[in-house]
């Protein structure tokens, strides 16, 4: 087959058919198409029209379900919040951590009681009130510390310094605040004791203050070497138990 | 045919055909990249997925985390594959309609380069765990601007096409292609400007990233898939289109409609509650625009069945808009305030219905169009019908599973949440299977898709069919044996050949 070009003179020797076929060749998935009719005039059909109006009637019941839409003073439909399971409602507050319940409660007890006089660092003057940060008094035995907390101390103590009289707080001290308030010193300010003076514990110091010999009177440092140097009965509470924040009674939450 | 017809239809078809010349690279290079994109992304949802029911998957290594792979799924899967699709399509048709050949090649291919380079470079700063954590805007913040100027590079030509076309009618494809090309720069710039550029308060960003997500699926990709459809139909059947009113009762209710939809998906947040409600009851509406334009698309494919049965273009169209049927009633379904969108809010459902949307629908007209373009504009036909049928099948298995999972999956799942006084545990086992399904879905769409991806680059490399038959998927009554026409039919070309495609 010639190629086109090499004819000198187009018009004359051209062989049209040829030429017309090769063009349509080249478009021959464009020669094949069909053209664009549009503008079909069928109407509408009854059943979409219908199909549409029953949706139209499903978005205005939405519109209409949502309440007062423009209402701006609140932030959510009410209702829409979900009220809690049956029965959930009475189970009380998240429980906590044994540790972390005693030290809030007795964080309130000691800015209420022992901050002005030992300060809010727990380290005193030294000189009148002493320091409670690595004091053995408040590390050591459960028992001396909470007669001292609970009726007072005078006189000079065992390695001979004489403090300031410090006044009983145990007047209206709830065995929770009592032992809200030892687990909070003994484990702040430094001081990381790591157990917790249960309300067990708290309860006994409570009967063994009321049985002293001197009852009424504030400790002194002989009595409580000779009668006090012992722990507080009662079964230790591993700190990382779940319990009330309120009662610190255990939670009985799963 | 009088012999001054033909004259005229010979001519016409040579303007086409120059039309199809012209455009030959930038849409070749939008349809593979675009494909290349699309396996991307579906390997990552595979990967995504499959975490879903057993995270210990590639857990070991920090850029294969979910939270990596799945935003990088889903923007590989929209700006990756569905938009350079969309570019395609729109400057291929909207050249065609307009009568003009395209003058900005060199442009508009740097364009899709720099496009590709975008999402590339985003993708990968995903990976490296620089996403913004907004979704389907988690490319880092540099990408956002690259991508904008890319798209108004690229899309800009076929507004001036427009602009200089021969006086006439304008078609009802058109109507849809210029909404798109108009609303997404316009949602975009707004999303942007709003949660990167300045961003407001937390809550309103994620109501305006809902609205955002929304507003891409029916502002961009519906009617970028519309107006391909109004297009396809009445060209492979040659019937006119059903009814003219119907048409624009569908492009006006979409454009009505559609920019209030988005937010229902924050039933109970504190923003101002009329939002979700409008939310809810616009994506409810869509309804009328999708099954509108649906009847009337349905209508004239279905005009004749004998082009419908041989036509892989009209097939995948119309399995697209089938699509478009099922999503639209899952939009009722599942964005009723008080029953189901507390169920669908924070469920598999919600990815269901954009897989639903992007890939039942969207992705589906767009392999319509791709098998009735990519012959033209490279002057080969379709290698096999074996694979386009492999394709054809497999999609519409993965994407059923999908819906099926998105529609009844996400139902129980969202129950079992609901069920707050039990154990989240409930949920999360009540969600396995469907969990697996997906998995088992994208296996499906990956297995379809080794078909089209093969053929597709086959026909890049011009290593397509020389053969003026189109590949149908029926054997015509009259031609031989061979699946595939006759060979060495190329002389036979002619006017007068009224195969269909």
């Amino acid at each position: 087959m010639p190629n086109k070009n090499q004819h000198s003179d187009l018009d004359e020797s051209i062989n049209v058919t040829e030429a017309h076929g090769r063009i349509v060749r080249e478009a021959a998935a464009c020669a094949r198409e069909k053209r664009i009719v549009q503008n079909g005039i069928e109407p509408v059909s009854l059943w979409a029209l219908g199909a549409c109006a029953i949706v139209f009637v499903i978005a205005g019941g939405i519109l209409g379900g949502g309440g007062n839409l423009f209402a701006y003073g609140t932030n959510f439909r009410e209702g829409y919040v979900r009220t809690p399971a049956p029965g959930a409602a009475d189970s009380g507050p998240v429980p906590k951590e044994a540790l972390v319940a005693y030290m809030a409660k007795g964080a309130k007890i000691y800015s209420a009681k022992c901050n002005g006089c030992h300060g809010s660092d727990a380290k005193g003057n030294g000189a009148t009130f002493p320091s409670l940060v690595g004091s053995k008094w408040v590390l050591g035995e459960t028992e001396r510390f909470a007669m001292i907390v609970l009726n007072g101390l005078q006189g000079p103590v065992s390695n001979g310094t004489t403090y300031g009289v410090m006044p009983p707080q145990g007047i209206g001290m709830s065995p929770e605040d009592l032992a809200g308030v030892m687990t909070y010193v003994r484990n702040n300010f430094g001081n990381s004791k790591g157990d917790v003076v249960t309300m067990e514990m708290a309860k006994a110091a409570i009967d063994v203050s009321g049985v002293r010999k001197k009852v009424g009177t504030s400790v002194t440092g002989p009595e409580l070497e000779s009668d006090h140097l012992k722990n507080l009965s009662g079964t230790p509470l591993d700190p990382k138990t779940l319990v009330d924040p309120i009662t610190l009674e255990a939670s009985k939450l799963p | 045919m009088s012999s001054a017809n033909s004259t005229t239809s010979e001519q016409d078809a040579i303007l086409r055909s120059g039309i199809d010349r012209s455009l030959r690279h930038p849409v070749m290079f939008f349809l593979t990249s675009g494909a290349a994109w699309l396996a991307v992304s579906i390997v990552l949802g595979i990967v995504a997925s499959w975490k879903v029911h057993s995270p210990e998957l590639l857990s070991g290594c920090a850029w294969l985390t979910y939270g990596r792979v799945f935003p990088a799924h889903i923007n590989a899967l929209i700006y990756g594959w569905g938009f350079q699709a969309a570019f395609a399509i729109i400057i291929w048709m909207m050249a065609r309609l307009s009568r003009k050949e395209c003058k900005a090649v060199g442009t508009i291919l740097a364009a899709g380069h720099i496009w590709n380079l975008g999402v590339a470079l985003g993708i990968v700063g995903i990976f490296a765990g620089f996403s913004t954590g907004i979704p389907w805007m988690e490319f880092p913040i540099f990408a956002w601007p690259v991508l904008l100027v890319s798209y108004i590079s690229i899309i800009i030509w076929s507004f001036i096409q427009f602009r200089v076309r021969p006086e006439g009618h304008v078609y009802i494809s058109q109507w849809y292609f210029l909404a798109a090309m108009i609303w997404f720069p316009w949602i975009y710039i707004t999303a942007n400007t709003l949660l990167l550029c300045i961003p407001g308060h937390p809550l309103m960003g994620v109501a305006i990233n809902t609205w955002y997500k929304s507003a891409i699926l029916f502002l961009f990709f519906t009617p970028v898939a519309l107006g391909a459809a109004y297009y396809l139909a009445p060209k492979v059947t040659g019937s006119s289109v059903y009814s003219y009113s119907l048409a624009k009762l569908g492009f006006w209710s979409l454009a009505i409609i559609a920019p209030w939809a988005g937010m229902q998906k924050l039933v109970g947040v504190p923003i101002p509650y009329f939002l979700p409600y409008v939310g809810a009851a616009a994506t409810v509406l869509l309804f009328v625009p999708a099954i509108t334009a649906s009847i009337n698309i349905l209508k004239t494919a279905t005009s004749s069945r004998d082009v419908l049965k041989g036509s892989p273009s009209l097939q995948f169209m119309t399995a697209g808009i089938v699509g478009l049927v099922i999503m639209a009633c899952a939009a009722v379904f599942l964005n009723l305030p008080n029953s189901t969108l507390p169920l669908s809010q924070f469920s598999m459902s919600g990815y269901g219905f954009q897989i639903l949307a992007l890939y039942g629908f969207f992705s589906l007209v767009m392999f319509g169009s791709i098998y009735f373009i990519v012959p033209r504009v490279t002057r080969r036909e379709w290698l096999s019908r074996r694979l386009i049928k492999m394709h054809f099948f497999f999609s519409i298995y993965g994407i059923m599973t999908v819906a099926l999972i998105a529609i009844f999956g996400g139902i129980q799942q969202g129950a079992a949440q609901e069920a707050f006084e039990q154990p989240w545990q409930n949920a999360a086992t009540s969600a396995f299977p469907y969990a697996v399904a997906t998995t088992i879905a994208w296996c499906f769409i990956l297995f379809s898709n080794v078909f089209f991806f093969l053929q597709l680059t086959l026909m890049w490399l011009r290593l397509g069919r020389r053969s003026s038959h189109p590949t149908l998927l029926t054997s015509s009554h009259d031609s031989s044996s061979s699946p595939h026409g006759d060979d060495g039919d190329i002389d036979n070309a002619g006017p007068a050949f009224q195969a269909t495609h």
